[in-house]
């Protein structure tokens, strides 16, 4: 054997003695749980009100949410369908990791906390949100029913919340609207997965066995338009074994579009221009959810004006 | 790679460090010994939570032994058929030794109180299994090239962190694998022996794992491919077909006529329907349902699956040094094999016989991965019967290097260091996989090597964080602290007898009630999997926090954590 050949055997132990250390190596590389407990003096001082905050990488964010707590952490913006609505976001960096949903954001401040760094990011054009229908989901807003027959829902700030558990429905809020076609067919905002298991926060809307499920809401300021996002809690969408869903929006009586959202579609997004209605002080927006047919159709839909 | 004490045929000085008798006895012992030893290590890390697949297999093993017990009392009534029906229906898509062994040990345990905690009893048939599949290992890299080929292929095996965490379960896959190894020695023995004895064990230990779990069926593939290699060797070194093909032949012979009887014997299910059940039992596996698996940051639930899977996930969970040592050792021997067959050395086939058996154990365990509609939901150990073969592998790599060092080191005149060679690359090739599962432990399926940056690197890779949910047995003192009596909680993806084993054995209070539905409890628990977050959400969304109250993990990757109802 040629002697430069024979010492590529040495790559045998050389490679365990490598591996060995960065084994050792890696054991610290990531904070441990622990560590995290020094982050919330620290987002104390610059958190406001309305902030996003984002960890990156994804998946160290359960630690940050038991440190610093559901403050830092308002549904709306942890399951939020997009980021441009905020105008600061504060992205706590574990090990290096960056989030890249905050790529347009502009960096104005950077502090290290321990073992994370801490930017304070600013929105260089947020999009101004002027009415959230999902976050305004409740009587003095909002009113339920369906159309066949005429029915009307009534709010609850007290029920039972609901789970599927294993390969079942969204969880649903104490504070729903309880529809008389039984508890499944409930109206409430809640949090699916979507295609990529991301949580979306949005308007649990089944469709009605029969006619539609109207949500409406009065006296809505517009924007110039009404956005959003449709979609099925994934595992049930994936199957591609159900009906299309059909979403109708109206502004003061007068139809501004219809979204109809196919099983695999994943969470879409849908924008109905306001024409004449746009820049309405008050106003009377109506969602009319339905279905040819009504098995399983988890649907649930997020929806804005700005 | 022939052992000529075995061979009286062979003419040629063997290229294989054969060792003596006195060795071979000495070695015999080494390997009961180490064997032992793995099981010893295994009870004494037996604190992993229990697995989804393993509470089904408790329920099973139950059912079974009060079958056992039944027969020993009145063995008339037990033989009936809707005796055996009544207990052997649970779990029938998977044959019954393994479960028949856990059955045993639990019986014993039951009546001689041998393990502190009644889980381990389930377990221990699994562990036992791992300590032959071990010893086997050894014994073999011993034989067939020496110790230095046998210590580190058996460690090298052991210590790959998912061999290591699987061994600890009363699953199927640990068992299939030292029984899938077992019957390859045999047969190999067979190749080098005369008389029926080893042909006769290649048939039985093939019955053992065709009644453990279907990976089995591969094991007449891969011999018939073995025979037809050893002809097509033969042919082309001009010896005799028939000589080659002998002993082949007895083994397949004994594989079908021994095998089908131990699991006809072993498996009372099939005592009657039986052509109705076997056809059932072969079709739930060939037509198996398809389960979520993540991958590179996807979710794969249906064909096509990435045919890129196995081999990533071997490299990013079979520590580096053993894939390296591995390949080094199949080119070292590859190269002499073909050598030999250029040179129609009139011995190559026998020659090169364990060889060629060694990459037709890595090949047919891989096959079945070649096509992207064949399930990836079990990860890493659907294919672990190809992980003894590659740890020989090694094995051999390593004893190649150290000799080839240690031949350098003389022509260079450091032959005085030499001696330290073998000892040095033995101990450089197994500390790294020892220190990372035993650092692992007992979160197994959460382990990734070094070159995908460990549990983090793989966290930020999007590759499968956990499953079985097994990780609740890591939560029990948060849980036994935090709840009131009689507390609720959402175990999330534990099955119930899983969750009942941990208050068996005393780890959970027995006053806490496991219910299905995060709404029903007081606690629930999330065990991360890229397609279970829906349940996280839904604990969110009923709760009214996004808090965890714990979170618990591999260095510092959440795994499991838990969220607190919130009292009005």
């Amino acid at each position: 054997m040629k002697p430069r050949l024979a010492w590529a055997f040495a790559l045998v132990p050389l490679v365990g003695a490598v591996e060995l250390a960065l084994a050792l190596s890696a054991r610290g590389a990531a904070p441990q749980p622990a560590a995290y407990d020094a982050l919330e003096p620290a987002l104390r001082e610059v958190y406001r009100e309305g902030d996003l905050v984002v960890v990156a990488p994804r998946w160290a964010e359960p630690h940050v949410r038991r440190a610093l707590g559901d403050r830092y952490f308002p549904l709306a913006a942890l399951a939020r369908s997009d980021e441009a609505r905020f105008e600061r976001a504060l992205e706590i960096s574990v090990s290096g990791g960056r989030a890249p949903e905050l790529a347009g954001f502009r960096q104005v401040a950077e502090r290290s906390v321990g073992p994370f760094v801490v930017r304070t990011l600013e929105n260089p054009s947020p999009a101004r949100v002027v009415f959230d229908f999902v976050e305004r989901l409740e009587p003095g807003w909002a009113s339920v029913g369906g159309t066949e027959p005429e029915t009307r829902c009534a709010w609850s700030e007290r029920s039972q919340p609901m789970t599927g558990g294993l390969g079942g429905h969204p969880g649903f809020p104490a504070r729903r609207f309880e529809c008389p076609d039984g508890p499944y067919l409930n109206v409430s905002a809640t949090v699916i997965a979507d295609q990529r298991f991301m949580p979306r926060r949005c308007i649990w809307a089944h469709p009605t066995k029969r006619g539609a499920r109207t949500i409406r809401f009065s006296g809505v300021p517009l924007g110039a338009r009404i956005a959003g996002h449709s979609g099925m809690y994934w595992m049930i969408e994936r199957a591609g074994a159900g009906a299309p869903v059909e979403l109708e929006v109206r502004v003061d009586g007068e139809l501004v579009g219809v979204e109809r959202h196919a099983d695999g579609e994943g969470w879409k997004p849908f924008a109905f221009e306001l024409g004449s209605h746009a820049g309405k002080a008050t106003s009377t927006v109506e969602f009319l959810v339905s279905a040819s047919d009504y098995k399983d159709r988890h649907f649930c839909f997020q929806a804005d004006t700005r | 790679m022939s052992e000529p004490a075995d061979d009286p045929q062979s003419s040629r000085p063997s290229l294989a460090l054969g060792p003596s008798e006195r060795l071979r006895r000495l070695y015999a012992l080494v390997a009961v010994a180490l064997g032992a030893a793995v099981v010893a290590l295994l009870l004494l890390t037996s604190d992993a939570g229990y697995a989804r697949d393993e509470g089904f297999y408790f329920y099973a093993a139950k059912r079974y032994g009060e079958w056992f017990v039944l027969l020993v009392r009145d063995r008339g009534e037990a033989l009936r058929r809707a005796a055996i029906d009544a207990h052997f229906v649970v779990n029938h898509e998977h044959p019954a030794l393994a479960k028949s062994l856990f059955a045993v040990s639990h019986l014993a345990d039951r009546r001689l109180g041998l393990f502190a905690e009644p889980g381990t009893a389930f377990r221990f048939p699994a562990m036992v299994l791992a300590g032959v599949m071990t010893a086997i290992t050894f014994h073999w890299g011993v034989r067939a090239r020496g110790a230095v080929t046998g210590v580190v292929a058996a460690l090298s095996l052991i210590f790959m962190p998912r061999v290591f965490f699987h061994a600890h379960l009363a699953c199927f896959d640990v068992p299939i694998t030292a029984l899938f190894v077992a019957t390859f020695y045999a047969y190999d023995r067979t190749l080098k022996s005369s008389g029926w004895l080893w042909p006769a064990l290649t048939g039985l230990s093939f019955g053992l794992a065709l009644s453990t779990k279907h990976n089995s069926w591969f094991l007449p593939i891969a011999f018939a491919a073995h025979a037809s290699l050893l002809a097509l060797m033969a042919w082309r070194s001009r010896q005799s077909l028939r000589t080659t093909l002998r002993r082949p032949l007895a083994a397949l012979l004994t594989m079908a006529t021994i095998g089908p009887l131990v699991l006809f014997a072993t498996w009372p299910w099939l005592w009657f329907d039986t052509w109705a059940r076997l056809k059932e039992y072969a079709s739930f596996h060939v037509n198996h349902e398809y389960y979520n698996m993540e991958f590179l940051g996807e979710n794969y639930w249906k064909p096509p699956f990435p045919r890129g899977y196995a081999p990533l996930m071997t490299v990013a969970t079979v520590p580096l040094v053993t894939l390296v040592a591995a390949a080094f050792g199949t080119a070292a021997l590859g190269r002499d094999a073909l050598r030999d067959l250029r040179a129609r050395e009139p011995e190559v086939a026998a020659e090169h016989a364990t060889l060629v058996l060694w990459a037709l154990g890595v090949a047919v365990s891989y096959g079945p991965w070649l096509s992207s509609g064949t399930p990836i939901f079990g990860g890493t150990k659907h294919w672990m019967t190809a992980y003894p073969f590659l740890a020989l592998f090694a094995g051999a790599g390593v004893e190649r290097a150290a000799s080839v060092i240690r031949e350098e080191l003389e022509l260079v005149g450091a032959a005085g260091v030499g001696r330290v060679v073998a000892p040095a690359c033995v101990v450089l090739a197994l500390a790294s996989p020892v220190f990372q599962s035993l650092a692992a432990h007992p979160w197994g399926l959460s382990a990734y090597t070094p070159i995908v940056g460990g549990a983090p690197g793989a966290a930020s890779l999007g590759l499968n964080r956990t499953f079985w949910g097994y990780t609740t047995g890591s939560l029990t003192d948060t849980l036994n602290r935090e709840l009131p009596p009689g507390g609720r909680v959402y175990p999330h993806d534990t099955a119930g007898a899983s969750w009942e084993m941990l208050q068996r054995d005393g780890r959970l209070r027995k006053d806490l009630r496991a219910v299905g539905r995060a709404d029903d409890a007081d606690v629930a628990l999330y065990h991360h999997e890229l397609h279970m977050q829906g349940q996280e959400y839904q604990a969110w969304v009923a709760y009214g926090t996004v808090q965890p109250v714990v979170v618990s993990g591999l260095d510092g990757v959440p795994v499991v954590w838990a969220y607190k109802r919130r009292r009005p």
